[in-house]
């Protein structure tokens, strides 16, 4: 009997941690949210830091990243186009690349990439500094930690996401239109036809939800697991673990509900 | 005050910040992203049809199964404008609004005729179709009928004839099909004419028989040359001994008995080269029938028209053999074998 | 506290003023730059916390707190901070060069390190 109270006790304290941590990521996502938004909380520091944190994680890897999805879409693009075109659907073939690299890989792709590359970084810093009590630090002298250090972060790994996603798509699109047409401007009409077909009104607004949202769990969620990490140097490691483990889970589900949402 | 001081102080703080145009970098991936995203939306507005000035054409159906809004309809295969939408009006038929650009439009006219075609693969299509291109021009907001043309009600009666026409092909494919016991057949036969005895081996069986019917003959030969002989002998004897043996019990009486054994064998020897006539005969007919058989087959493919040949030389063979028996054997019909 | 790792030290001390008083980064590490020189550490304004050597981060953390001019700044064992350095005479000489800038500066050491500082003792130095 006690066996079993005791294992109860473990699950329901289990429960409620994940539930907490859980509100936490979702308070912190509204803080930053109103706080990035809300010009009173910008002044010369916080741009100083919010521009070298775009930099860092977004203008830093623009290049080699736009090359990266650059060569992934050349390769989705032309098998796409060659299996389309040995079952007799070359009609549909450009409709499938764009459904299937704009609306669904490259988002992904991109906050994946942001996630492992910004993501788990955040997600150690921000442990750290909990551990070395450098927050509170903070905080006692004064300072907003919310504007200084986490919206900027935030800002940062969202402009990564979404520019890096724009970027990336206009170049699929043009690759798609090479890869189909050719080297030459007479099919556009043709071209923008299908894009009209492709994209409505429902379909933009859900790449653009889908994209910030991608963008704001990349940085929220480590942000939101460091401030939770108990404050033990061996819980660091852990930390990032869990928030890059909930990160992944974040961004599927996410990629599943849109296609939900536009699918079903 | 303290601060004036400071600024003061001559050496200048360095211009060169740690990332050179750091602001510049940020300025232009925000403005590449807005732009790029603006553009984006432009453009699918535009693609949309948005900023186009369009001519509506309605169409009246009683079905429409398999039209969707934002389907193409086309003119000569190049799709001149999209469904905008589709309702159910009272009367139980359904309205469908189409939106035809004004650069477009000049391809409908009053004459013109619109069809809905489902085919098997793939969805509806409308389709215009305008024979008078001189013909007024179809004012905005026209209401033409949809005629349905509808390849799917042709199906079940296409299935019926694909489904006999694969029975037959069945049937003639099945193992123990006539056609193919027939091919079959040709196959040993024609085997059996590419060995060493051509076509006396394909219509005996096996080049065993054949070689014991040349044999058979070859002997037959030799019976026949040496009955000669024996004949020739016989009749010198007898026209030696004409009178001196002719008396009851003598060795008339023997040779008379041993001249009808002669004889005999010669009635079984000539029975025995009827039936090799007949046999003969026989492949003569049926390399006929092979022959003709080949020599259609031979149109299509050159290793049949090496089987051909292959036969014409066991014709050929055979027809030699037969001359000899001809020279040999006088009651020989005229026999002749050909290939066609 | 640590310097944030994507600012390099210049803009680090900047940063304080930039936060406190929402002054411009031009005027900001103007005088960011001039307590630098004051320190002899200029060569260090350019460099990124993983690049600067221990005394480099040590002023560094120093002029960040001294640009605000506080009442009262506190070094807790300075040993800790400036391995490998001789830091008794390093450090007067420092505090020194940065007086008009600092209010009161109180250093935290062990007795047992008392030897080690000149005589007579430049600013208040706690032992214990």
């Amino acid at each position: 009997m006690p066996a079993i109270s005791n294992f109860l006790t473990r699950r329901g304290a289990a429960l409620l941690a994940t539930s907490r941590i859980w509100r936490a990521t979702l308070g912190l996502a509204g803080e930053v949210v109103v706080a990035a938004v809300s010009p009173a909380v910008y002044n010369s520091a916080t741009r100083t830091v919010v521009m070298k944190q775009i930099y860092f994680t977004a203008v830093q890897i623009l290049v080699p990243f736009t090359l990266f999805a650059a060569l992934l879409s050349f390769v989705l693009i032309q098998i796409v186009v060659g299996t389309a075109a040995n079952y007799g659907l070359s009609d549909y073939a450009l409709e499938m690349v764009v459904r299937l690299l704009v609306l669904e890989v490259l988002p992904l792709v991109t906050a994946l990439f942001v996630a492992l590359r910004s993501g788990s970084a955040i997600n150690t810093e921000v442990a750290l500094m909990r551990i070395h009590n450098e927050i509170e630090a903070l905080e006692d002298s004064g300072v907003d930690t919310l504007r200084l250090e986490f919206m900027p972060r935030v800002i940062g790994g969202m402009l990564s996401v979404l520019s890096l996603t724009a970027i990336t798509s206009v170049l699929a699109l043009v690759l798609a239109y090479l890869a189909v047409y050719g080297w030459q401007p007479w099919s556009l009409p043709d071209f923008s036809r299908v894009m009209g077909q492709v994209f409505d009104g429902a379909i933009l607004t859900s790449i653009w939800l889908k994209s910030l949202a991608f963008g704001l769990a990349v940085t929220v969620i480590p942000v939101a697991e460091g401030l939770a990490t108990p404050k033990m140097l061996f819980m660091a490691p852990i930390s990032v673990l869990r928030g890059m483990v909930r990160l992944f889970f974040v961004l599927m589900f996410i990629e599943v509900a849109s296609l939900a949402f536009k699918y079903i | 005050m303290e601060r004036a001081s400071l600024s003061a102080s001559p050496p200048p703080p360095p211009r060169a910040p740690l990332i050179k145009n750091l602001e510049f970098k940020i300025g232009l991936l925000l403005a590449l992203t807005v732009l790029l995203g603006a553009a984006f939306i432009g453009y699918a507005l535009y693609a949309r049809g948005a900023f186009q000035v369009s001519h509506t054409l309605v169409l009246t159906a009683e079905d429409v199964e398999g039209v969707s809004v934002g389907m193409p309809i086309s003119f000569s295969g190049f799709p001149i404008g999209k469904v905008r939408r589709l309702h159910l009006m009272d009367d139980g038929k359904v309205r469908i609004e189409l939106a035809i650009p004004r650069e477009d439009a000049r391809w409908l006219r009053q004459s013109s005729v619109f069809t809905l075609e489902k085919a098997i693969v793939g969805g509806a299509r409308i389709k215009a179709h305008t024979t008078n291109l001189q013909d007024a021009a179809l004012e905005d907001g026209a209401v033409r009928p949809l005629i349905t043309g509808d390849a799917t009600k042709d199906i079940p009666v296409l299935i019926e004839k694909v489904k006999s026409i694969l029975a037959n092909v069945d049937n003639m494919t099945a193992a123990g099909a006539p056609i193919n016991q027939t091919l079959g057949h040709v196959e040993t036969v024609t085997g059996r004419m590419a060995g060493d005895y051509g076509l006396l081996q394909g219509v005996m069986g096996s080049p065993e028989k054949a070689d014991k019917v040349v044999k058979a003959l070859d002997r037959a030969n030799t019976l026949l040359t040496s009955l000669n002989g024996v004949s020739l002998k016989v009749d010198g004897v007898l026209g030696k001994a004409d009178t001196r043996l002719f008396g009851q019990d003598g060795v008339m009486d023997q040779a008379q008995q041993s001249v009808a054994k002669v004889n005999a064998l010669l009635g079984d020897v000539r029975e025995s080269l009827k039936k090799a006539d007949a046999i003969l005969a026989n492949a003569q007919t049926a390399s006929k029938d092979v022959t003709k058989i080949t020599g259609n087959v031979a149109e299509a493919t050159t290793d049949m028209a090496r089987l051909r040949l292959e036969i014409d030389d066991s014709v050929r063979k055979v027809n030699h053999l037969i001359n000899e028996i001809n020279k040999k054997w006088p009651f020989a019909r005229d026999v002749e074998i050909k290939t066609p | 506290m640590p310097l944030r790792a994507n600012l390099s030290a210049l803009d680090n001390i900047a940063l304080i003023p930039q936060y406190r008083h929402n002054l411009d980064y031009a005027a900001a590490s103007s005088l960011a730059w001039n307590l630098l020189l004051l320190a002899g550490q200029d060569g260090a304004a350019l460099k990124r916390d993983p690049q600067l050597n221990p005394v480099e981060r040590f002023v560094a953390k120093l002029l960040r707190a001294a640009i605000e001019r506080p009442p009262i700044i506190l070094i807790d064992r300075p040993a800790l901070l400036l391995p490998d350095t001789h830091y008794p005479p390093y450090l007067s000489n420092l505090l020194e060069r940065l007086s008009d800038h600092l209010n009161d500066c109180w250093i935290l050491d062990y007795r047992w390190n008392e030897p080690l500082y000149p005589l007579p003792l430049p600013r208040p130095l706690a032992l214990r």
